[in-house]
């Protein structure tokens, strides 16, 4: 600790604080532009220049770290005449266009010049521009440069954070111009990141453009809707109409960062297509309805159904609110055990993802997780699927030595950040983990000799799991030691364990060996869906009760639902904002299954592929129509805020669960989400003591990290892990490839098909292979090729990737024209495709 | 005096190893190797050499900041992007003695542990670059670079790293930067290159004329360099005289040479019979001396008390002839190119100052130019991040104190105050 003077104010502060915080925790705000606090500090734009006594020059606050004893002036007249100097430097060549500028009314610039002055301008030479209109440098991002401030902060952040490094600076001294590679159209993740830090209208939201002025929006805070990660978020509307996102600085886990999907795809809100009235199939055509009619024609065919031929399914996108009422209307009012809440996972494989990854112990932050020495990262493509999870890894891992270790198949973005990578074959996580398991063993045989887990590998044979896996011993080597040599490890196991829950035996083997080793041992789990993780814990599961519980009897998954359809046995099912239709793995089946369904009720945004199959269809809400709870793949519930009525008669989910509800049960609901949350604060004891203040709250510290929003451990939880076998078809010469999916950077399930701005980013289905892949079948990136496997066939666009494994092809479960589905049966063996040009 | 560093300019082919080695080349790297690397930093501490690339930083001090842990790798970085305008004096070295160079850096890696060496050269001087590259390689086949070299133990690789035509490379942090693949922009100072500098290891970054009197330090001892010219600041210099003399060139006296004796004696006198207007000390951001001025002793010291510096020991001499506006807003004009557009004052500030004197120049000034001039100056000067916008201002704030006039007729008369026109 040091003390230092501050305009005479003393203070005490942590070493190596900067003098610009020092400042700010005594009571005196310093301006800045070049400055952010998570990029690295490069002291260029000279706004926080400060006196410090004894010191002839003026020092930038924002990179010099106060020293004890020194005495700091932040507010004399040489410090507030460089202030105004600089701004007067920076309005020199500044293009003076704030009345038809996006940023005019809440730039920096604007700001800093009101306040610091100068209020005359001095500068009568002939200004320099760089370019006469606006230009595009992506189908997101529009560009000025002549209102660039050159805080760089745009290049930086997309270097240190996102890690695309697509931008740069061109030129030199005043034509220094930071863009794309001289100017050329932007191939990236298309975050938006770079607008977000600009301070002026530089970087600008192309959709965004002319449409509004600041002061004329008005916002709510919220949590994105597309992912597990739980950024928060403002959105804000005009006249009904959402028009912009954004993030900021010291909020949320995120602080500033958004992914593209969070940035731009908040469109779907506001889509024409979105439903505005019940519908109620009437001769074979769903034709609209009053309220009053279709939930009483919902009364009518499910009062006399058994509870055991009825089945509910709701969208991981619902709040924590609405999934809670609606597994106590499926269970407790309909007596149903039949509930699920994703289409895409096997009910007993999310049993044990949720034992082996531990979310029935409680939250784990990913801050915590990323002060260990190691942190593994498996069966997640964390740089698609979790964009934001991604730049947080990055930047921790930048600043502090530690190894990262990354399991993919695929190559992503922050292998470079890793220190190691292992390219293993797709759904080989088990045959990874357990020859890591033997390789930790090895160096601790005789610590280890009772523990269950070993007992377990001592059927299995190194040589095996690694012709499995394709991966080389000196590989495990490497990693088995650094996690050897680890006190504490952090294991980030993402949704590739649910596809091929094989590898939970392997996670959960793995960590109990490090935990028996006396190794502190934290795993977090990635989730694609934002509220995936609050589904299984309000119990929307036909395994476990809310907070895991144990249920008197399991019922039936997704799957078991439309195997029973099949079989004319399920005759009432409730959908509310699955589209298993289309997401389905095996997609015919899903159709026949839900034509044979007596009664299909589904509930939705828009009229989706199942929705079209069903007898009544329920208008329902987005997330800027509603309140309520996300809780996020760390087990971090946060709130989300309604920004905007819903469009026509639609109405929120949580109202149309509690309306259906109270025809069978008066006392059915609580009357509004707060009162939900408030008995499930009461019913369910991990969400008992949940803050959910905090990350509405701007923290000036920029400490995002909060230990009170993380839902507490589970008081008993009845999971266990099951017995599976990953199986893959034969490889055939016509068939070299393994099938594998996910998301696309760009989408999130179907749900993103429906906002234009994300359509308008990637044209059509890709299908991803290695780039050595691609060059020995005589392909190259972007051609159109012919994806042909067993059960189906499509044409896609190739994508070449340098780094991927060999024989391994990705095709992303969002696009219409590569339905996934219709290449995967489910309980068949994972497909083998072939590629050939088209 | 008996030349030091020029001393194997006039001996034909001395860049060739051999002939090198015949006028007693490498003699010094040998007899240093037998030293112990303290030894050798404390010498080059005795002799009171000082940075010749502008700053006058004590060499051997600056060695010995570096960390004496083994187990860090280390570098040495000799700055050979001579672009200070005036300045020639590294490329008479680079050109004709190349192993003098590559002795003294080699004589530096061993004191200071380092295994790896950069020679960064300006992008213009491809001649030198081949020369340096050349003699590299010989150096290299005679066993004074690569493994066990002479059998010592030490190992010491050397590469030479075209620049691509930035003054700023000069400066030493953005040098660095350069090497490593960046755009060049000064690094923000502390961490000092001693702790942290290429790639982030402990870098000691030396001028070509600083370590070039390395060999001789090793030969004669410390106490003979530090008899040679001032107690403060020894040693040889080499003066690049440019502009109106006789004779103009390179010129290696004992450092506080004084400008009358230089120019006079050994330049042979002006070289019409205008009389001196004013002479540039050490390259273009050095304020100049006016006649007045002339018996400064040309160093570190001396001129700093003048208000002005001894730089990189370019003199530039200017007669009667001269237009002052017009220099002044040349030599600003170099400075709002070079500006590496890194801080606010310096890349927005410097071109400001180049438009006004621009107009001044063209008879487009108005009233209040030289004030607004002058305000600018003050907006500047401490300001910036590194010291080239210092620079700028220190040489337009030389000719606005000495010739504020000649300014001031611009404006007022639409004309120049000299040429008439």
């Amino acid at each position: 600790m040091v003390t230092v003077k501050i305009n005479g104010k003393e203070i005490t502060v942590e070493d190596n604080t900067l003098i610009l915080d020092a400042a700010r925790d005594a009571g005196y705000d310093i301006p800045t532009f070049c400055y952010q606090a998570d990029l690295v500090g490069v002291g260029s734009c000279r706004m926080c220049l400060v006196e410090i006594e004894g010191q002839k020059k003026l020092q930038p606050s924002c990179v010099t770290p106060v020293l004890h004893g020194m005495s700091i002036n932040t507010e004399t007249q040489q410090v507030m005449s460089a202030r105004s100097s600089m701004l007067e430097f920076l309005l020199a060549n500044h293009a003076m266009d704030c009345p038809v500028c996006d940023k005019g009314g809440e730039c920096e610039l604007q700001d800093m010049v009101y306040k610091f002055g100068p209020h005359t301008g001095r500068h009568s030479e002939p200004k320099f521009k760089f370019h006469e209109k606006d230009y595009q440098l992506s189908p997101v991002i529009i560009k000025n440069s002549n209102r660039c401030v050159q805080c760089m902060k745009c290049v930086r952040v997309c270097r240190e954070v996102v890690g695309a490094n697509v931008l740069g600076a061109l030129g030199r001294g005043d034509h220094q111009e930071p863009s794309s590679f001289f100017r050329h159209f932007l191939d990236c993740d298309q975050d938006g990141n770079c607008i977000e830090v600009c301070p002026v209208g530089c970087f600008m939201r192309l959709p965004y453009r002319y449409q509004a002025r600041p002061w004329d929006l008005k916002g709510s805070d919220t949590i994105c809707s597309y992912c597990g990660v739980g950024c928060r978020m403002v959105i804000e509307q005009r006249d009904g109409v959402v028009l912009r996102a954004k993030a900021q600085l010291g909020v949320g886990l995120n602080s500033e960062t958004l992914c593209a999907r969070g940035r731009f795809g908040f469109d779907f809100v506001n889509h024409p297509e979105r439903l505005t009235t019940p519908l109620i199939r009437k001769s074979g055509r769903l034709e609209p309805a009053t309220w009053e009619e279709a939930i009483n024609t919902i009364v009518e065919n499910v009062r006399s159904t058994n509870g055991a031929h009825i089945g509910g399914i709701a969208s991981p996108r619902l709040t924590n609110e609405e999934l809670y009422l609606f597994q106590k209307l499926i269970r407790g009012v309909l007596r149903s055990p039949n509930i699920d809440s994703t289409s895409r996972w096997e009910q007993n494989a999310v049993e044990s993802y949720v034992a082996a990854t531990g979310m029935n112990e409680g939250g784990v932050s990913v801050f915590d997780c990323l002060e260990a020495d190691t942190v593994l990262v498996i069966g997640s493509h964390l740089s698609d699927e979790n964009p934001v999870t991604d730049y947080i890894v990055r930047r921790i891992s930048a600043n502090r030595r530690m190894n990262l270790i990354i399991a993919s198949p695929r190559a992503m973005k922050l292998d470079s950040s890793a220190n190691t990578l292992l390219r293993h074959n797709p759904g080989t996580e088990n045959a990874v983990l357990n020859s890591l398991a033997l390789g930790v063993f090895a160096a601790n045989a005789d610590k280890l000799a009772n523990n269950d887990s070993v007992k377990a590998l001592k059927d299995s044979r190194i040589e095996d799991l690694l012709t499995l896996a394709g991966v080389k011993d000196s590989e495990i080597n490497t990693i088995a030691q650094k996690l050897h040599a680890s006190s504490t490890v952090s294991i980030i196991a993402g949704t590739e364990f649910l596809r091929f829950p094989e590898g939970t035996i392997g996670l959960a083997a793995l960590k109990n060996i490090l935990k028996s080793l006396g190794k502190k041992v934290l795993v977090m789990p990635t989730l694609d869906r934002a509220n995936q993780r609050g589904a299984w814990e309000m119990g929307v599961h036909p395994n476990f009760g809310p907070g895991y519980s144990e249920l008197r009897e399991k019922g039936r998954g997704v799957d078991g639902m439309l195997l029973a359809a099949q079989n004319n046995q399920l005759d009432v099912l409730y959908v509310i904002g699955s589209d298993i239709a289309s997401m389905y793995p095996e997609q015919e089946l899903a159709v026949s299954a839900l034509q044979k369904v007596k009664f299909l009720v589904v509930q939705d945004m828009f009229l989706t592929d199942t929705a079209k199959l069903a007898h009544v269809v329920l208008p329902g809400s987005s997330f800027g129509e509603k309140d309520g709870t996300f809780t996020n793949q760390e087990g971090r519930a946060q709130l989300i805020k309604k920004l905007l009525p819903t469009p026509g008669k639609a109405k929120k989910d949580i109202d149309i669960i509690r309306a259906i509800g109270e025809h069978f049960d008066r006392s059915f609901g609580p009357k509004n989400a707060l009162l939900v949350l408030d008995e499930i604060r009461k019913e369910v004891p991990m969400y008992k003591d949940v803050n959910l203040l905090f990350n509405n709250r701007k923290n000036t510290e920029n400490k995002l990290d909060n230990k009170a929003s993380l839902v507490a451990a589970a008081d008993s939880a009845a999971l266990s892990i099951g017995e599976f076998k990953t199986k893959v078809e034969r490889k055939t010469p016509d068939a070299p490839f393994q099938l594998v999916t996910g998301n696309h950077l760009f989408h999130s399930g179907k749900y993103s098909r429906m906002s234009r701005t994300l359509l308008g980013l990637v044209q059509g289905g890709e299908v991803e292979i290695s780039e050595e892949d691609a060059n020995s079948l005589g392909l190259k990136n972007g051609d159109r090729v012919k994806v042909r496997g067993r059960a189906y066939e499509a044409t896609l666009t190739l994508r070449t990737k340098r780094g991927t494994k060999s024989g391994v092809a990705f095709i992303g479960e969002n696009f219409d024209d590569a339905p996934i589905g219709k290449f995967f049966r489910r309980g068949d063996d994972i497909p083998r495709v072939g590629i050939t040009k088209a | 005096m008996e030349k030091i560093l020029l001393k194997n300019l006039d001996k034909p082919d001395a860049h060739k190893i051999e002939n090198y080695i015949q006028y007693g080349g490498y003699k010094a790297f040998e007899s240093a190797l037998k030293l112990k690397p303290d030894n050798i930093i404390q010498m080059v501490k005795d002799s009171g050499l000082r940075g010749r690339g502008g700053a006058g930083f004590s060499t051997g001090l600056k060695w010995s900041f570096i960390p004496k842990d083994p187990t860090i790798a280390k570098y040495l970085c000799c700055n050979a992007d001579e672009g200070e305008p005036g300045t020639f004096k590294d490329r008479g070295i680079i050109d004709n003695d190349p192993h003098l160079l590559i002795e003294g850096m080699a004589i530096a890696c061993y004191a200071i542990g380092a295994s790896n060496a950069y020679i960064y050269i300006r992008g213009e001087f491809a001649f030198g670059a081949n020369r340096l590259d050349a003699a590299i390689k010989e150096a290299y086949a005679k066993g004074y670079l690569g493994k066990n070299i002479q059998g010592s133990g030490f190992n010491l690789n050397m590469y030479v790293h075209r620049g691509f035509g930035a003054y700023i490379c000069g400066e030493e942090t953005a040098l660095l930067e350069s090497i490593e693949g960046y755009r060049a922009q000064p690094r923000k100072k502390p961490p000092f290159p001693a702790l942290a500098g290429l790639y982030g290891k402990p870098t000691v970054i030396n001028n070509v004329e600083t370590l070039s009197c390395i060999p001789a330090i090793i030969e004669k001892g410390p106490e003979w360099f530090s008899k040679i010219g001032p107690e403060k600041s020894p040693g040889p210099k080499i003066y690049c005289v440019s502009g109106h003399v006789k004779r103009p060139g390179l010129y290696e006296l004992p450092m506080g040479t004084t400008a009358r004796d230089l120019i006079y004696n050994h330049c042979g006198g002006m070289l019409t019979d205008k009389p001196l207007k004013a002479v540039i000390p050490g390259g273009v951001s050095a304020p100049m001396l006016t006649p007045k001025d002339l018996d400064t002793p040309l160093d570190f010291d001396s001129l700093a008390a003048k208000g002005s510096m001894l730089g990189s020991g370019a003199v530039v001499v200017m007669d009667e002839s001269t237009c002052m506006v017009k220099t002044a807003y040349i030599v600003n004009r170099f400075f709002s190119h070079e500006s590496c557009g890194k801080c606010t004052p310096c890349r927005d500030g410097t071109p400001w100052l180049t438009n006004v004197l621009r107009r001044i120049e063209h008879g487009e000034g108005k009233p209040g130019d030289v004030e607004l001039l002058e305000s600018l100056c003050t907006n500047i000067f401490g300001r910036t991040f590194c010291p080239l916008g210092d620079g700028a201002v220190m040489a337009l704030r030389g000719a606005l104190k000495n010739f504020r006039e000649e300014f001031q007729y611009h404006i007022d008369h639409k004309r120049c105050m000299v040429s008439g026109r």
